[in-house]
Formats: structure tokens, C-alpha cells, sequence
């Protein structure tokens, strides 16, 4: 670590004697929309090694020595603009762009300069742009981001009606997913058939799979950043969606043209419909529905100052009359200035906050009672990036989080005692250098210090012994920092090019991660607890090397990659044998760690133009875990476990109206733990255990048919019909194996498989105007 | 939260699935041993029960352990019984007689294995009535016992529910946990049809804490809602499944009207 930031000043003292040089910098939109435009290139015909993309918020800037020179600044689905630039300044040049493309459902899988992805010593990252997915089938009608991210090399689905992810074998709480920076606790709705991700409002979404930049952290796996859009700051738009059991609209407008704008998107689920149909009176009286609202609001003050207000709001509703309820959600709010000190210097302040919690109401048999779970964070965030020169420039900032953790407050008419909050400050400081070493040689060094406080509030920590028993409850007065670790997280790639379209590119980084999922179900489940490292539960920590090849073909039609990663985890936790972990009591006693290595190799083709786009990736790899206590402490797979998975995935554009798509999907089933026997107790059967994990789910497979036809267009009005199959030949995949009794013949047992979704269609009708 | 569980499947289910039975290849392993031991407050004889684990694919024959020595200690009144075995797997007391408060501890020794275990008998609480009521489930009926837990913590009940002859096959349980001293009216929710003139049997159970922690895991265990399921934890040790249980009983019967 020391010897990176020596390298670091090194460079910085470099600048200082370099030639006279001057820069180029501005902001880049969407001439339509106004939207700032992330990842568009700004190059130079006569440095043509040299080039610039725009950060998150459009912004770039670009340093050149005194000359003349022709830019270009380009971006997928846009017209070039071209201009000639003799420099002997300081250079503001902000441009809209025009989109090149029809509006609503133009096909385009890039987003970014067109071989950013063999050039950038950036490696293990995806990124999506929502107009990438709107040819895709869907289920019920909802284009969901999460679903496409579930198609990606190295990114495993948890499964049908799951929103959960695995990222290079980490669990599904090791993905940081963030909206407009906020962080997400529980991305699904609807016990994760849905996604909280509302496509009408989202821009774009970035995935990086361990090997993200330093100004991220916090999750061992990946990061999952998603930006929400801006709002269209030239003319007022609606649009919406109606669906077989959604519906959408989207507003959004100038609040002054050309300085500021606004957009309000929301949904509503009338799924509950569908239950009146049913025999059942306990279904017909069942509520079961989510809405969900995405607004933000940006204004420039100055060519130098922009705000921006962003929040979401969501909520999942269930219950049975009035007798029983359980309702969940996320809300987040994220305040941010951006600010240009100067061509060179960029800074982004952000404040952040975000909270999930349950709510579950009971209201019978003379018990009238409620039990809250929450958590909730509030996040201070510096950001700066700082173009020192065409070769370097640097990201450093810092971060500030305040956890508060509810693990369940009882109110009501029963004498539960609430369990008490607990505390936690999470700091980092982090910093970055982009270095172009070469023309063919680029890194991205960085490190980031965090620092996690467990504090003290009326909670109590305890001392175990060895068979995990509490000996002793310790009692600190509130505000007292009860232990702080400390973890230095360095993150280095770098990528060699080896001809104009090829490229190998290595990459070592470590992340740590204080907050963990706790899940004893196969399913996810919306009360799945989150608690803080403290005294005994330790953060989790991965290191991570990985290696690539990468290689464009045909002009950048065609990218190919192979990229190969070996992790391996600390203080991974799991269940011991018979937890119990429905009960009120401290859950550190059922808890055991231990250590996890995940490897594999993952394989990804994509066409990027042309009538027919699409992918297809692969990974083979590995996840075992070894913790004292579990199957005789021998190494075990984990439950993300899955050797082969495929995906594929085409769109192709048949006329001017129509356009077809269609996915696959084929994956070994989880590792699990199936009865291995079975005895008799009290004349009932009980089924007999062996090793955790030891079995496999059935293999899971299933293709996914789409259509999408584009209505007749108006001047203002457009509109298009979107028809899929998921699941279209009703391969019956598991979602919950059963072992049971026949109920046919009370001396045989049997497995008893549940699926969902054989032949779902749907039909959406979307509009815009 | 057992219920929110199962009343979120129960909407997942009915939302859209299909169940079918498949074959899952699950293998052979080897037999385990299982000791069923149980010494009540009621007269004798009491029974020990040694059987052995088979493949998931075999029928429901569980074989019993032939020619094991099964002994019986009271540790209290230093009184030890050899048991005879009676039916192959089923062994049986002579002498002993269950008394609340005594400990007792059991020995068996097999052909290659030996097993032991040690149970309290706690002191009986009584059963004091047995009603009926709707459940808020789907219409059907709970059964509640009703009983007074005595003033101080440590006491742990299982109960058995008999309707017409069907047991029924959940597990009830309680600790006084957050009810000490207080009137216990627990509900015992079951899938068994109740009908006008039926004749309900409640069992209520005193037992210790080795067992209750052995019968919550084995509800855990058979409701297999645990991503990570594994045998109850039981209080014989040597490796074997089962428990042994010293045990008051109290019973009451009502006829549903």
C-alpha cells in the first residue's frame, strides 16, 4: 500500500514538469432530453491514444498541450459531433448530442465508446443501459434490470421468483446495490418476482464484480450502481405502460429549460385482482400488492453548479383481513451538488439516506400486536476527481455512514420484550489514480481505508465459549465505541492492449463488508435479518485476484472475453446445525464462521450492431466454504455453488415495427441438503441428515420468447405493444423440494417438487408522448 | 413468524405453481441407530426402543436391534433395572417406578456401540381444562388446553393431541419463557377434521430442557423450512438419534358439542 501511494506522488510531482498544456472540459446531454450523458468519448484525431470519458454526471475533461487539434465526441446511438479546437487556453466545450435512434424501442446493446471495453484497464464489469432491454421478454409484463443483470457472465439468478444474485460465488448480501447512491436493503418485490427497479426511471446500471473502483465498498461480491434519469429539461413527456397486472407512468419536464427538470415515475400492482377469482375465502380476502414512486428533481445554478434531489419510495403489502398483516419497503432520499471548481476539478457532495424495515400486524385471538424491523442509514459522501494531465487523473473522496439497526420493536397488547438498537459508524477515505503508463499500458491504482465503530447503545454484547454459549452479557454506556476495525483495501488493474482490438488485463482488489444477511430459508424472504459486525460477528473480508482476455472483432461489431478469478473470503458466516433463529433471543450463539474460496472462468460473446444483437456468456467455477463445526469442518459447497452456467440471449430487428427476441438459460441447481435416510420416532417418520450441502437441486433451464410491435407513429404520440412467453416450452423448475409421507401409501416417502411460472404470457402496451 | 411463513407460501402456491412428486437420487448411507427411551410418572412398565436408520427409497421398515443390554439407573434412589427385550428393538422395565424429581439414567450396549443418556423427571403440573375454538386459519379447530405454569422459569411442556384415534403429527410445545406463572391457553392448531360428538385426548407433558431442546429441533427438522436442516440435537450421547425422555403425564378428555 505504501508503495502505491509512493506511486502516487511520484506522479503527481511528474505533472508539475510537464509542457505547457490546456484544458478541455464540459458537460455532455441528450439534445432531446437534456439527460447528461455517463461514458460518452471525447477523442483527438491527433493524439489518438488520448481520450476522455464522461463521469457519472456527464462531465469530462481533457488535457492537451498548446496546438490544434479535431475533436470528436461520440456515443453509442448518437451522431458524432466533430469540431476543430485550436488551443491556447482553457476550453469549455458542453455539447448535446442528438440521438441518432427512433424513440422507445431501438435496439442497442452499448452504451459506451465502442472499444472502452479492451482499452480501460477496468475489468469484471458490466454496464446496462435501459434501452438495451426493452426488446427483451419479460415476465408479466415488467422489464426488470435485475433480471437482465441475471443473463451476465459470472452473475447467477437465485432462482425463479427471486431477485437475488450471485456474483463469482459470494452470497446474495454481498451485492451493494445502489439508487442514486443510496443503498437498497431488499432490491424485490413481491417476494422477488419484481424487482424495486422501476425501468421508466432508470438510466443506466453498472455492474462490477469485485473489482470495483475505491470510491465504492462495503460488499464483498459486487456493486450494482444504478443512476436514476435526470428528467428531460427541453419539453414536458409522459409516458407509461399498462400491463396484465401493472400499470406505469412516468412525468417528467422543465422546471426552467435548460436549467432544471423533474421526473415522477410510479407503478402499482393490481395482481390482488386475481385472488377474488379464487374458491378459497382465505385467498379472496387476502391482500396482495406493491406500488412503488421515483422522483427527482435537478436545477443548474451556474455553469458550475448543479443540485439534485432524488428519492424512492416503495411498499409491499400482504395481509388477510384485518386479522393478519405484513408490509415491507425501501425509501431513500439522495441530495447532491455538484460542483466545478475548474476544468480539472470536479466535486460531488452528497447526502444520503436509505431505509428498509417490515412491519407484521397481527389482530386475533385477543392479541393485538405489531413487531417493526428496521434499518436505516445516513450517508455523508465527498467525491472529487481531478484530471491532472492526458495521462493521470485521480478520484479521492470520503465517506461517512451511521447505521441504525432495529431488529424487532413489539407494540401491542403482548409482553414481548423489543430487542434494542444497534449502532454502527462505517468511514472510509479512498483515492484512485487513472494512469495511462503508456499507449498500450494503463492502471487503475487505488486503495481505500475503512473503518467500522461498533457503538453502544442499550443493547448488550456478549462473550462466548467455545461451543458458542453465552458466558457472559457485557454492558457499555450508550455512545461508548465498543470496537473498531480497521481494514486498508487496496484495489490495483491494469490492462496491457496488444493490438487495437485486443487486450489482457490483471486485477487484484480486497473489500470488506460489516453488515451480513442473515437467511435460514431457501427462499428469500422480506424478514431476513440484517445485523452489524460487533464484538464476536467479524467483517467479512475478500480478496480477489482475476485475470482477462479481451478482443474486439469486425470494426467493434463483435466483443469477446475471457476472464478467469480466484477469491478467497474470511469470517464467512452460516448457520450451526439446529439454529434457531426464529426466536428473540441474541443470534450470536447460533452462528459459526469461517473461511470461503470461490474460482472460475467466465466466457462472454456479444454483437453489439446490426439487426441482430446479443449475447451469450458461460461460466464454469467453483464456491466451497470451511467453517469449525460444519460437516466436520471439511471444505462444503456453498449454497451458490453452480458449476455450469449458460446464457444466451438475441434480439433481432425483422422490419421498421417489429422486433423479436428471446433468452436461455440453463444452470446446475443449488447445493443442498436433502435427507440422506430416514427412522422412526413417537411412530412418526423423521428424515436423517448427513453433510450440509452434500445434494443437488435439478438443473434448471428455461427459454423466454419476445415480441414487440411499434405502433403507428404521431407527431407527438408514439406507442408499441410488447407480447412474451416466459418460460415457453413449461419446464417445470424447482422452487421448493418437500420430502413427505405418500399420502397414498403410508409405507413409502417420497420428494415432492414445487414450481412456478410454466407458460407465463403477458402483454404490456406502452406508450409515449 | 412460523405462521407468516406458511402464509406467504400459502399466496406463492396459490398465486401460479404445480407440485409434482420426482426422483431425487439421494443414495444409500449407513444405518444409524435411533433410541426412543421413555419413563413416566404413571405406573410401568416403561419402554426403550432401539431401531436403525434406512434409505430414503426404502419402505418405512425400520428394523430393530436385537440382543442389545438396556439398563435403567434412578440416580436418586440408587436403583438400577436390567431391561428385557420383549419384541425384537423393544425393551421393557421391571421395577422401576417413575417418581417427579428423581434422575434418571439409561445404558445400553450393543454389539458395537454403547449409548448413554440421563433425564430429570420434573414435578407434574396439572391439566386444568380443554376447550375448542375456530381457528383464524382456514376455518378449522384449534384445540386449547388450558394450565397454570408454576412461579419460576425452567418449566417446558410437550403435548399430544388425540382426536378420535388420529395423533396428531404436530409437535406442541411451550417454556414459560415469557409466560411465568402465568395461565397458559395455547392453541394447538391441526389439520384433523373436528366434528360434533368427536372425543378430543390432551396430553400434557412435563419435561426437561435436554428434551424440549431435542423436540424444537425436531420441529424444525420436520418442518424443513431450514436452508440448512441437520438431526435434532439429541441427549443420548455415543451417536445415536432418538432421545430419552423422564416425563410427568397428565391427560383430559372432552367430547366436541
Amino acid at each position: 500500500m505504501n508503495k502505491a501511494l509512493l506511486l502516487v506522488f511520484l506522479l503527481l510531482s511528474q505533472v508539475a514538469f510537464a509542457q505547457k498544456t490546456y484544458t478541455i472540459s464540459g458537460t455532455i446531454t441528450d439534445k432531446a432530453t437534456g439527460e447528461t450523458l455517463i461514458g460518452a468519448a471525447v477523442s483527438v484525431d491527433e493524439k489518438p491514444t488520448i481520450g476522455a470519458a464522461t463521469n457519472e454526471y456527464g462531465f469530462y475533461s481533457l488535457s492537451l498541450p498548446e496546438g490544434s487539434y479535431t475533436l470528436h465526441i461520440s456515443y453509442t446511438g448518437y451522431a458524432q459531433y466533430t469540431e476543430k479546437v485550436t488551443l491556447s487556453k482553457n476550453y469549455t466545450l458542453s455539447k448535446p448530442l442528438s440521438s441518432s435512434e427512433n424513440q422507445l424501442q431501438e435496439v442497442t446493446v452499448s452504451s459506451k465508446a465502442k472499444n472502452e471495453n479492451v482499452t480501460s484497464a477496468q475489468m469484471g464489469m458490466n454496464k446496462l443501459d435501459v434501452k438495451e432491454i426493452n426488446a427483451l421478454p419479460v415476465l408479466f409484463g415488467e422489464k426488470d434490470v435485475i433480471k437482465i443483470v441475471q443473463l451476465l457472465p459470472g452473475v447467477k439468478s437465485a432462482g425463479d421468483g427471486n431477485t437475488g444474485f450471485y456474483v463469482r460465488g459470494g452470497a446474495a448480501d454481498q451485492n451493494l446495490i445502489l439508487l442514486d447512491e443510496a443503498v437498497v436493503y431488499n432490491p424485490s418485490h413481491l417476494l422477488g418476482f419484481f424487482s424495486v427497479f422501476n425501468s421508466d426511471a432508470i438510466k443506466n446500471l453498472t455492474l462490477f464484480k469485485g473489482n470495483e473502483p475505491a470510491q465504492y465498498g462495503g460488499r464483498l461480491s459486487s456493486v450494482m450502481d444504478i443512476k436514476m434519469n435526470d428528467g428531460n429539461d427541453q419539453t414536458y413527456h409522459a409516458s407509461g405502460g399498462i400491463g396484465l397486472i401493472s400499470s406505469r407512468l412516468n412525468l417528467e419536464g422543465p422546471i426552467v429549460k435548460d436549467k432544471g427538470s423533474f421526473l415522477i415515475s410510479a407503478r402499482r400492482t393490481y395482481a390482488d385482482i386475481f385472488l377474488g377469482l379464487s374458491n378459497s375465502a382465505t385467498t379472496r380476502e387476502s391482500k396482495l400488492y406493491f406500488y412503488d414512486l421515483n422522483a427527482k428533481f435537478n436545477y443548474k445554478f451556474s455553469d458550475k453548479d448543479r443540485i439534485y434531489l432524488s428519492g424512492y419510495y416503495g411498499k409491499d403489502v400482504l395481509g388477510l383481513g384485518d386479522l393478519f398483516g405484513i408490509n415491507w419497503g425501501n425509501a431513500t432520499a439522495t441530495l447532491r451538488w455538484n460542483h466545478i471548481f475548474n476544468s480539472k476539478l470536479f466535486s460531488n457532495t452528497s447526502l444520503i439516506y436509505s431505509d428498509y424495515n417490515y412491519n407484521i400486524n397481527v389482530n386475533t385471538g385477543g392479541i393485538n400486536a405489531s413487531l417493526l424491523s428496521v434499518i436505516r442509514d445516513f450517508n455523508v459522501k465527498e467525491e472529487l476527481n481531478y484530471y491532472i494531465s492526458p495521462t493521470n487523473s485521480l478520484d479521492f473522496g470520503l465517506n461517512s455512514i451511521y447505521h441504525i439497526i432495529t431488529p424487532g420493536q413489539f407494540n401491542g397488547n403482548i409482553s414481548v420484550p423489543s430487542q434494542s438498537l444497534t449502532h454502527s459508524w462505517e468511514n472510509a477515505v479512498y483515492i484512485t489514480d487513472k494512469w495511462k503508463a503508456s499507449s498500450k499500458l494503463n492502471f487503475d491504482i487505488g486503495v481505500r481505508v475503512s473503518a467500522f465503530s461498533v457503538i453502544s447503545g442499550t443493547n448488550n454484547y456478549y462473550n462466548l465459549d467455545q461451543n458458542h454459549n453465552i458466558i457472559d452479557t457485557l454492558h457499555y454506556a450508550p455512545g461508548t465505541i465498543v470496537k473498531t476495525y480497521l481494514n486498508p483495501e487496496p484495489r490495483i488493474s491494469g490492462s496491457y492492449q496488444l493490438t487495437s482490438s485486443s487486450s489482457i488485463k490483471a486485477a487484484y482488489s480486497r473489500n470488506a463488508q460489516y453488515l451480513h444477511l442473515l437467511s435460514n430459508s431457501v427462499t428469500s424472504n422480506p424478514t431476513d435479518k440484517w445485523v452489524a459486525s460487533n464484538n464476536i460477528i467479524k467483517p467479512e473480508v475478500a480478496d480477489q485476484v482475476s485475470l482477462g482476455y479481451f478482443k474486439n472483432l469486425k470494426d467493434d461489431m463483435y466483443e469477446c472475453s475471457v476472464e478467469t478469478y480466484y477469491k478467497s473470503m474470511q469470517h464467512e458466516v452460516d448457520y450451526k446445525d439446529n439454529a434457531q433463529i426464529l426466536t428473540n433471543a441474541p443470534v450470536e450463539p447460533q452462528l459459526l464462521s469461517g473461511q470461503g474460496r470461490a474460482y472460475g472462468v467466465e466466457f462472454m460473446a456479444k454483437k453489439n450492431e446490426g439487426r441482430f444483437t446479443g449475447w451469450i456468456s458461460y461460466t464454469l467455477s467453483k464456491t466451497e466454504l470451511q467453517i469449525n463445526g460444519i460437516n466436520n469442518s471439511d471444505w462444503y459447497p456453498a449454497h451458490q455453488d453452480r458449476t455450469n452456467d449458460i446464457s444466451i440471449v438475441g434480439m433481432y430487428k425483422l422490419s421498421k415495427r417489429w422486433t423479436v427476441s428471446a433468452d436461455f438459460v440453463y444452470y446446475t441447481g443449488d447445493a443442498v441438503t436433502y435427507p440422506s435416510g430416514k427412522y422412526t420416532v413417537d411412530n412418526q417418520v423423521v428424515f436423517y441428515y448427513t453433510n450440509r450441502n452434500e445434494a443437488r437441486e435439478p438443473a434448471y433451464n428455461r427459454l423466454d420468447l419476445g415480441a414487440t410491435y411499434k405502433l403507428k407513429q404521431h407527431k407527438h404520440f408514439s406507442s408499441e405493444i410488447n407480447i412474451s412467453l416466459y418460460n415457453a416450452y413449461g419446464r417445470e423448475n424447482p422452487y421448493i423440494i418437500n420430502f413427505q409421507t405418500d399420502p397414498n401409501d403410508a409405507s413409502k416417502t417420497q420428494a415432492v417438487q414445487t414450481s412456478l411460472f410454466r407458460w407465463v404470457p403477458s402483454i404490456s402496451y406502452n406508450f409515449k408522448f | 413468524m412460523r405462521i407468516i411463513l406458511s402464509f406467504i407460501c400459502l399466496l406463492v402456491i396459490t398465486f401460479c405453481s404445480c407440485q409434482k412428486v420426482i426422483n431425487v437420487n439421494l443414495g444409500s448411507t449407513p444405518p444409524a441407530y435411533v433410541v426412543v427411551g421413555n419413563i413416566t410418572d404413571q405406573p410401568g412398565p416403561y419402554t426403550v426402543t432401539i431401531t436403525k436408520s434406512v434409505n430414503f427409497d426404502q419402505d418405512n421398515v425400520f428394523p430393530g436391534v436385537h440382543g442389545a443390554t438396556v439398563y435403567i439407573t434412578d440416580v436418586t434412589a440408587g436403583l438400577t433395572d436390567t431391561l428385557s427385550e420383549f419384541v425384537t428393538g423393544m425393551y421393557q422395565t421391571h421395577i422401576l417406578t417413575g417418581t417427579p424429581g428423581h434422575v434418571y439414567k439409561m445404558n445400553i450396549i450393543t454389539s458395537n456401540q454403547n449409548f448413554t443418556a440421563t433425564s430429570t423427571m420434573p414435578q407434574p403440573v396439572a391439566l386444568d381444562s380443554v376447550y375448542t375454538q375456530t381457528s383464524i386459519f382456514g376455518g378449522d379447530t384449534d384445540v386449547v388446553p388450558m394450565y397454570k405454569d408454576p412461579v419460576g422459569l425452567g418449566n417446558f411442556y410437550h403435548l399430544l393431541l388425540t382426536i378420535e384415534d388420529s395423533v396428531s403429527t404436530e409437535i406442541y410445545l411451550h417454556n414459560d419463557e415469557i409466560s411465568d406463572g402465568e395461565e397458559v391457553k395455547q392453541p394447538l392448531r391441526n389439520n384433523i377434521k373436528v366434528l360434533p360428538g368427536n372425543t378430543i385426548t390432551v396430553e400434557l407433558q412435563c419435561i426437561d430442557s435436554g428434551v424440549y431442546q431435542y423436540y424444537n429441533n425436531l420441529q424444525q427438522t420436520e418442518q424443513q423450512n431450514s436452508a440448512t436442516p441437520a438431526n435434532p440435537q439429541s441427549n443420548v450421547k455415543g451417536g445415536a438419534l432418538g432421545y430419552f425422555s423422564a416425563h410427568t403425564v397428565r391427560k383430559k378428555s372432552i367430547t366436541v358439542h
